[in-house]
């Protein structure tokens, strides 16, 4: 890693007039570094797509720059961009076949014909699509176009790669296996790729860092591990993890020498006060109302732990998902291994101080993750 | 408390076979699940259920009673789709209603029931509102509502929560359960989601070209599935399969893998020498371990992908082989480069590559669901 691959800075989008038509990125700057790979992760309509077919090109930028390799391209054609790309409607071309059109990439960095063939051969095992190589783009499923698309854009050397649900069409095994591959490949040869999806799995699965988005406006900006373990706010906190997070409305009080957080039915949850840092203590006082966040692997079973009645019991293979009735609504769990309770048993949950988030019950900006000020 | 009963069920559109001679066994109160790659025939079979088409051949039974010459009306079934489809001019409210009008239940009954499912699905506030100003997420809990309003004993469900996005479809499989169990229904539910079925099923009947090749618990489906095709549609990630050519061992067979030979004990020999097989390891079921252990394959790790609160890491063997292995997120492996994987060989699936049936071992429970070849 080094030197910033792409810097975006101040971008806003509009569709239409500028300040009157439809704001679909607001005032976005990210800087991503030569070798990483990056996930912009929303909803749809979320700005995501905009972004990434502003970097690309294919949209104007309302306000602001992009630079790639320190070289400002936002007024630029795609061609003059050195971007590799992967998109929905940036199809493969029809009269030629799947070889010929991966090979087509590779025609601006005239290598022999031989280096080409193994480029080809070797991006087509990777993505299991030897076998079609030869067909023509109408012939083959929706799943091989992208495919085919993908090795187009992986095969070529550029300064971006991008890759908009580049894994969306696929069924479940081959997913598995060519998060692995891809993301090895792009490792092995240092590219930078960015790229765009909804899914949360998707950008936890290959990305460096990802970038949560949510009406036009980055929400985060992390690591995967950073957004699960410090969500900066409850958007991103429930969007990021399967199941997704428990959330809970809170009264906070300071009884005796702890803290005491208050859920429906008179549930209380107890901690000592030298399970938070002072500056956690000192910003959950005063504060009436908070929204209290624990993601379902965080949930303990123990026995003197706070009632709850199991509900259901659901065994997926690798892990059990355990929904209780809780505090008037549902606490999730989940355990790696097979857990034999039956709906109707009561249990204790042991939510650890360490594992809390406090959100602000109206603006949603994360307060706190666990002892420390968010 | 109904119960169902298919038996050899022919069903042919033109000289293509949907159906292939299919019996099955529905018990009252039971969440019977129908899974299997589209194609495969679930959905005709809920419509012959349902009375919506014949069979050419074969029973459809209801509590016993055959159901040949009884119309889709009178049969006491609750049906819900995955395109919801719902009348477009009629409210929330007057879409539920329609089997209740139907059976021609006074108007203070048809408000009671219509507000006691619509409260229990949480759509008691857009009762008023037309499918067009519905969320996805609000149809498909409209069409439930439907479904469950007569409380009829017999529910065919046909992939109700396809149509909905990721976390709605985790809610609701974690709502249903107890919707169906307050209803005291019997259900049949179809679903391409494993997961669902897995959840939702009490059994499992997983299709595939119009017969059913398994019928078990989701356990017995997930730990002895009969055939490689059913392994190979459970579980996240998939199931590694890897060519293995058994040779005898005491107690049972080995295998190798990379050089290194390992023991699967209890499996007999008759059936597994001299074949090419393939061995089914569950990437939850590999684990990294320090080099010199018993049983340790020598990889290279390529890439690390995290699944949710699990790590799962792509590594290729000595001899060439990509495997995915799982661990629960946190616990401590090499990230890349050279490691060791070890498996348990005394619960490895091995299937026979030929006939792609799984080759049970001695002393198994006899339970063995897998059609005949």
């Amino acid at each position: 890693m080094s030197g910033a691959a792409l810097q975006i800075t101040g971008v806003d989008k509009f569709y239409g007039a500028i300040d009157r038509g439809v704001h679909a990125v607001k005032n976005l700057s990210i800087d991503i570094e030569k070798g990483e790979i990056i996930a912009l992760l929303g909803s749809s309509g979320c700005g995501k797509t905009s972004t990434l077919r502003m970097i690309a090109g294919f949209e104007e930028v309302s306000r602001g720059r992009i630079a790639i390799d320190g070289r400002e391209v936002h007024m630029l054609p795609p061609v003059k961009r050195n971007v590799a790309m992967a998109f929905e409607g940036y199809s493969l071309y029809p009269p030629l076949t799947v070889r010929e059109n991966i090979a087509f990439a590779l025609k601006a960095s005239k290598l022999p014909q031989a280096k080409v063939d193994e480029k080809v051969g070797d991006i087509a095992r990777l993505l299991e699509i030897e076998d079609i190589l030869d067909r023509y783009p109408s012939s083959i499923s929706g799943g091989q176009q992208q495919r085919a698309s993908l090795g187009r854009a992986l095969v070529r050397d550029a300064a971006l790669h991008l890759l908009d649900e580049p894994m969306g069409q696929l069924e479940p095994r081959l997913r598995a296996v060519l998060r692995g591959r891809i993301k090895h490949y792009i490792k092995e040869r240092g590219l930078t790729a960015i790229l765009v999806t909804h899914d949360q799995t998707e950008a936890n699965a290959l990305a460096d860092r990802i970038a949560v988005m949510e009406g036009g406006v980055l929400l985060q900006f992390d690591t995967p591990q950073t957004i699960k373990q410090r969500p900066a706010n409850l958007f991103t906190g429930a969007f990021v993890g399967e199941p997704p997070m428990n959330v809970f409305a809170a009264t906070v009080d300071f009884g005796g020498d702890g803290v005491v957080f208050g859920l429906d039915q008179g549930v209380q949850l107890r901690y000592a006060a030298d399970e938070f840092s002072s500056a956690v203590l000192g910003e959950l006082r005063g504060r009436g109302k908070v929204m209290l966040g624990i993601r379902p692997y965080a949930v303990r079973r123990a026995e003197r732990g706070v009632a709850a009645k199991v509900a259901v019991n659901q065994w997926l293979g690798d892990q059990t998902q355990i929904a209780t009735d809780f505090a008037g609504g549902t606490m999730v769990l989940v355990e790696h291994d097979r857990v034999r309770l039956a709906p109707g048993e009561e249990i204790g949950l042991k939510l650890d101080a360490g594992a809390l988030h406090v959100f602000d019950a109206e603006s949603g900006q994360a307060l706190s993750h666990g002892p420390e000020l968010a | 408390m109904t119960t169902l009963q298919l038996q050899n069920i022919v069903k042919r559109f033109k000289s293509h076979t949907v159906l292939d001679d299919l019996s099955l066994e529905v018990a009252s109160g039971e969440t019977l699940v129908l899974f299997g790659p589209s194609g495969a025939g679930k959905s005709v079979l809920l419509r012959l259920v349902a009375g919506v088409i014949e069979p050419d051949k074969g029973n459809v039974l209801i509590d016993g009673e055959d159901m040949s010459d009884v119309e889709p009306e009178h049969r006491g079934i609750g049906m819900a789709f995955q395109n919801f489809a719902l009348f477009p001019h009629m409210d929330a409210f007057q879409n539920i209603a329609t089997p209740l009008e139907a059976s021609r239940s006074s108007a203070d009954k048809i408000k009671e029931g219509v507000a006691r499912v619509a409260k229990l699905l949480r759509i008691d506030h857009v009762l008023t509102h037309r499918p067009k100003a519905l969320s996805n997420g609000q149809k498909q809990r409209t069409a439930l509502a439907r479904a469950l309003v007569g409380s009829p004993p017999l529910l065919l469900l046909d992939d109700p929560l396809r149509n909905v996005d990721a976390k709605l479809r985790f809610e609701m499989r974690l709502e249903l359960p107890r919707l169906l169990a307050a209803q005291g229904a019997t259900v049949v539910y179809v679903t391409q989601d494993y997961k669902e079925a897995m959840a939702l099923g009490d059994r499992i009947a997983v299709m595939a070209a119009g017969r059913i090749r398994q019928v078990g618990t989701p356990e017995e489906i997930y730990d002895a599935p009969a055939f490689v095709e059913i392994a190979r549609l459970f579980g996240d990630p998939t199931i590694n399969l890897l060519d293995v050519a058994p040779t005898a061992a005491a107690g049972g067979v080995a295998v190798e893998l990379s050089g290194v030979r390992i023991p699967l004990p209890g499996v007999p020999a008759a059936e597994a020498v001299g074949r090419d097989c393939l061995i089914g390891l569950r990437p939850e079921s590999l684990a990294f371990v320090a080099a010199g252990t018993a049983g340790a394959i020598p990889v290279t790790i390529e890439a690390e992908t995290p699944l949710n609160e699990k790590t799962v890491s792509l590594v290729l063997t000595t001899d060439g082989r990509e495997v995915l292995v799982s661990r629960p997120a946190g616990t401590p492996a090499p990230a890349s480069g050279p490691a060791h994987i070890a498996f348990d060989g005394t619960n490895a699936l091995l299937f026979d590559k030929e006939t792609g049936r799984r080759i049970a071992r001695m002393g198994e429970d006899a339970g063995e669901r897998g059609e005949a070849a």
